[in-house]
């Protein structure tokens, strides 16, 4: 009896354990590739919709096709819950076998927690951009292939530009008078979603950027002598709180969504002008709103008085990005299955029906809106990756929390230099 | 008497008292059978987590790598944490609207189904319906209602003569948004609860009290109040302990922003555990949760204990 119990017992918990794990997993879409169905299943988790979606189900097939006896199984992930949920299934133990990352800082924290594979061995590193694969090498190891590049750019709606004989500024008294005749005209001249933090994070980037140069962030980075805290953070908090103040955004951006499109339709619907964003922007404008795109210009981020940063110096991102973890059954088959994702042929249809810049060497796009930011992009000489991206995530959140106060103006600008220079010394000083 | 006859009677005794014993052997091996499963589940999925998470609070640790011990280092870094007392006043907060909003409201709609009003079918489902859907759904639902510029609540507020509000943005305004569709969310719930007990009244004392002569008022003071007694306790340890367990509407439609400004001590151990991957921090975090809840609950069956032995109705 006793016995008959105690497996009855085991068996239930059991059968509540797997239920739970099917639960879980039924919780997101999953799209096989072609329906090949093998006993070597390599899952994927990402957060891509659109084209870059139907890449990665076309890259399947591929695979399965090459590859009798394999199953990729596809499980995209909405953008903002993926970082919680792929922690949490590497802290639990039963991670995915591949997944997307951006590179830096956050994949660095996995690489040191021993969850992610080094594929040193099976990647040509020498075929993509050497910036971007720099972004995912750690101690000379490479632990990600970054598929795509992306850039910020401010765009704007043409249309309302040539309207108000508006021209792309290149300084910032420019860019002020863009923004002051756009009030005048009742149109909101920058739209932000903010509640996700790291929109409005690339403001502080980015005139921080303008201001010092490249070296600041290097050199806060690396404790090399400057800080967080170097009148040059404060300064950027002033800029930033001077656009706010003279109403440049739209109103309440703090709590809007970015995923949910809350920023974007601003400027689709022609009440808002301009947006400071990635350019994976374009491939939302193909999937939201196809007829938005020839309207569609964009201009670097204007420079500033007496700054130090040169035009060519470019913010930008690696991602996708995808790496193997520790616990895949099948390192080997899964590394092989990011070689095809990035071979140059594939990159090149990627970059063609994305509407995307791929990080894969001597694939340049065709299409007419990608050229000039690829052009733009190839000009660069110094490639600043996002913060929150390169940071250790504890800090990465302490930068997007402060800034999200400076938006807000719950905080000065000395006191979130002061705020983030303190976790630095806490985190980096080691 | 003899000797001999008395022996037999202790004898018979003895024998009785056996088998009695054995019976309440028996029974309590197969009492115990009947409980072990559930029991055992409870054991591996509630206590041990709770020990469990004691146990990760007394180490700093990132999830993965090797644990370090560091006593009661996550508490005292805890007491000094200002996030941390904001969220315990944003739980209080929560707490309050849940036990001094959400339960009369319930109590309220849950009256007014007993009135003799015309379409009462229809108010009950209306009055459920937001405690049908998911609470995901319900926050969407609300940050585009809340849209601060085309949202449905500003445009309502514009026919009043007020100004846009940026609800969720606004550090001022976003506790009492969230803290609305709360009570919107969950007063239904209670609604149920104390229609059931409502039905459960027998109507002959409102008769006795009506031939008394006593009136509306005095009818519900004096009898339904008391009789709802014992279910407007379950209910506000209910709403209490969800109180302080509250996530996921904050979660969705505010994330513990803008600022900090609706941080509740769950979205704050999530933060601590999944984004910052300070595990030891985060289950220090949970555990003073738990006993939060736990010493609450203590305190409300004590005092309706007590209530119960001064001769209120049971």
């Amino acid at each position: 009896m006793k016995k008959f119990l105690a497996t009855l017992t085991a068996s239930s918990m059991l059968l509540l354990a797997a239920c739970g794990q099917e639960g879980e997993k039924s919780g997101a879409s999953t799209s096989g590739g072609g329906g090949g169905s093998g006993d070597k299943v390599i899952e994927v988790w990402h957060i891509e919709t659109g084209e870059r979606e139907k890449y990665f189900e076309n890259v399947a097939t591929q695979f399965e096709k090459a590859n009798p006896g394999t199953d990729i199984k596809l499980l995209r992930i909405p953008n903002d819950a993926f970082k919680q949920k792929l922690s949490v299934a590497m802290s639990g133990g039963n991670p995915p076998d591949v997944f997307q990352s951006w590179g830096g800082g956050w994949l660095k924290n996995f690489v040191e927690q021993g969850s992610v594979t080094d594929i040193t061995e099976q990647v040509d590193a020498a075929q993509f951009h050497k910036n971007a694969i720099a972004n995912t090498t750690f101690d000379d190891k490479v632990y990600g292939v970054p598929l795509g590049i992306s850039t910020n750019l401010v765009f704007y709606n043409k249309e309302i530009f040539a309207k108000y004989n508006l021209e792309e500024p290149k300084t910032w008294d420019e860019f002020v008078n863009v923004i002051e005749t756009l009030k005048k005209n009742d149109i909101i001249p920058l739209s932000l979603a903010n509640k996700t933090k790291w929109p409005g994070a690339y403001y502080l980037m980015d005139i921080t950027s303008r201001l010092a140069g490249p070296e600041l962030f290097e050199s806060a980075f690396k404790r090399t002598g400057r800080g967080f805290d170097d009148p040059a953070y404060v300064e950027a908090g002033k800029y930033i709180q001077d656009l706010v103040k003279m109403d440049a955004f739209n109103p309440g951006f703090n709590g809007l969504p970015y995923d949910e499109g809350g920023s974007r339709q601003l400027l689709y619907t022609g009440q808002a002008a301009m947006i400071n964003t990635t350019n994976s922007f374009i491939n939302n404008i193909r999937a939201e709103a196809p007829e938005f795109e020839e309207k569609l210009g964009f201009f670097p981020f204007p420079s500033l008085p007496g700054g130090k940063g040169e035009m060519t110096h470019v913010p930008a991102n690696t991602g996708p990005v995808f790496s193997v973890s520790t616990k895949a059954e099948e390192p080997k088959l899964a590394a092989e299955f990011l070689n095809l994702m990035t071979t140059k042929e594939n990159a090149q249809i990627y970059t063609d029906t994305t509407g995307s810049l791929t990080a894969v060497n001597d694939a340049a796009p065709n299409d007419e809106t990608m050229k000039p930011i690829y052009d733009y992009l190839a000009t660069a000489t110094h490639m600043q990756m996002p913060y929150d991206q390169t940071l250790p995530p504890e800090l990465a959140e302490v930068h997007k929390d402060t800034t999200q106060a400076l938006f807000g103006l719950s905080m000065t600008p000395e006191e979130a230099a002061k705020q983030m220079e303190a976790k630095a010394k806490e985190m980096l000083d080691k | 008497m003899d000797a001999s006859t008395e022996n037999v009677s202790v004898v018979k005794q003895q024998e009785i008292l056996k088998t009695k014993k054995l019976v309440r052997n028996k029974k309590i091996v197969s009492i115990s059978l009947f409980i072990a499963p559930a029991f055992l589940i409870y054991l591996l999925y509630v206590v041990y987590p709770i020990f469990a998470t004691l146990g990760y609070s007394f180490y700093q640790w990132d999830g993965t790598t090797e644990k370090t011990f560091v006593g009661l280092g996550n508490y005292a870094q805890l007491f000094k944490d200002a996030v941390f007392w904001t969220a315990l006043k944003n739980n209080a907060w929560v707490v309050a609207t849940s036990v001094f909003v959400q339960i009369p409201l319930g109590l309220i709609m849950a009256l007014m189904l007993f009135a003799p009003i015309r379409g009462l079918r229809l108010l009950n489902s209306i009055y459920f319906l937001p405690f049908l859907m998911s609470t995901v759904a319900v926050g969407m639902l609300w940050v585009l209602m809340f849209d601060p510029m085309n949202g449905i609540v500003n445009v309502l507020i514009n026919v009043f003569g007020f100004e846009n509000v940026a609800w969720l943005s606004d550090e001022k305004t976003a506790m009492f948004a969230v803290l609305l569709v709360i009570v919107w969310q969950f007063a239904p719930f209670y609604m149920i609860l104390f229609k059931a007990a409502l039905v459960g009244i027998s109507e002959e004392l409102y008769e006795a009290a009506q031939i008394d002569g006593a009136n509306a008022w005095q009818k519900f003071q004096n009898i339904t109040i008391p009789l709802l007694m014992p279910t407007i306790v379950s209910s506000s340890i209910l709403a209490i302990v969800g109180s302080l367990k509250a996530f996921d509407i904050f979660y969705i439609m505010t994330g513990g922003g803008p600022n900090g400004a609706t941080e509740l001590m769950g979205t704050y151990m999530f933060k601590q555990a999944f984004i910052n991957f300070n595990m030891g921090y985060a289950s220090a975090i949970a555990f003073i949760m738990f006993f939060i809840a736990l010493i609450v609950t203590i305190v409300i069956q004590v005092l309706e204990h007590r209530r119960k032995q001064k001769g209120g109705y049971a």
